[in-house]
């Protein structure tokens, strides 16, 4: 598993959840079934993509860091 | 035209989410339907719904003995079984029921539940508690990035060095010094 999908894989789950929450600190209406399933699927799409982003970011980040690690490792 | 009634509000005015009643979960309401009929329709049953991701998840029915053309029906509404649940902006149905089960008229409106304390309802709880274990997972994403790279290709952690056949050679020697081959040295 790469960065990239293990963080578009935390994205989902977020952007699920953060809808859901902000239905219960009342900033949502999840009452009637097809605008929450659309509120939902945007959430895991948008969490999804920015996972990816992020993760992907933070993987090339922690390469680069352990690189360089070794190459200034003493011998 | 019948109207319904919460706590002595009319529940036409708050017909969209951005205007819901304000309420506390822990309090009942008191709800009185109005309707007169001229054409011989009957009631016989007043309903409460409260809806989320469009299923019923409460339901309150007050029953007449005997059906009747006109008249106020109270009904109390205690969301006793949610209150440490739920919370947030739901949608209600109001219904007046005919005796054959056909619904002669209903009102949707908008209520907004408030938990104990503000807060303490188990769903935004545990939705909080999943947000900061995904937010860790987000943030440790970025090992996946060695691991995956480990396994799709060579063992980067020991770059190969002039020593390291070496080091081979003398850990496969001892055994050979230590049994000889059954032929002997010749």
């Amino acid at each position: 598993m790469s960065a990239a999908s293990h963080g578009a894989g935390c994205g989902v789950v977020l952007g699920i959840v953060v809808v859901i929450f902000l239905q219960q600190i009342s900033y949502l209406t999840l009452s009637d079934l097809t605008p929450a399933i659309e509120y939902l699927a945007v959430g895991a799409v948008v969490g999804g993509v920015l996972g990816a982003l992020i993760g992907w970011a933070l993987g090339r980040s922690y390469l680069s860091r352990h690189a360089l690690a070794q190459a200034t490792a003493p011998k | 035209m019948p109207y319904v009634t919460w706590n002595g509000v009319d529940i036409s005015t708050a017909s969209s989410a951005s205007s819901a009643l304000t309420i506390d979960l822990t309090q009942s309401a008191n709800l009185v339907y109005n309707w007169s009929t001229t054409s011989g329709i009957t009631i016989n049953d007043a309903r409460l719904q409260m809806f989320y991701f469009g299923f019923a998840v409460a339901t309150r029915d007050q029953t007449l003995t005997a059906a009747q053309s006109s008249g106020p029906i109270p009904l109390s509404w205690t969301p006793l079984s949610i209150n440490y649940v739920l919370e947030g902006v739901y949608r209600l149905t109001a219904s007046l029921i005919a005796p054959n089960g056909s619904t002669m008229w209903s009102e949707n409106f908008y209520v907004r539940g408030n938990a104990p304390l503000g807060f303490v309802a188990a769903l935004p709880i545990i939705l909080v508690v999943i947000m900061v274990y995904e937010v860790y997972g987000l943030f440790r994403s970025g090992r996946y990035a060695a691991l995956g790279r480990k396994s799709a290709g060579p063992p980067p952690a020991s770059p190969p060095t002039a020593d390291s056949p070496t080091v081979e050679a003398t850990a496969a020697e001892p055994p050979a010094e230590s049994t000889p081959p059954a032929g002997g040295s010749s």
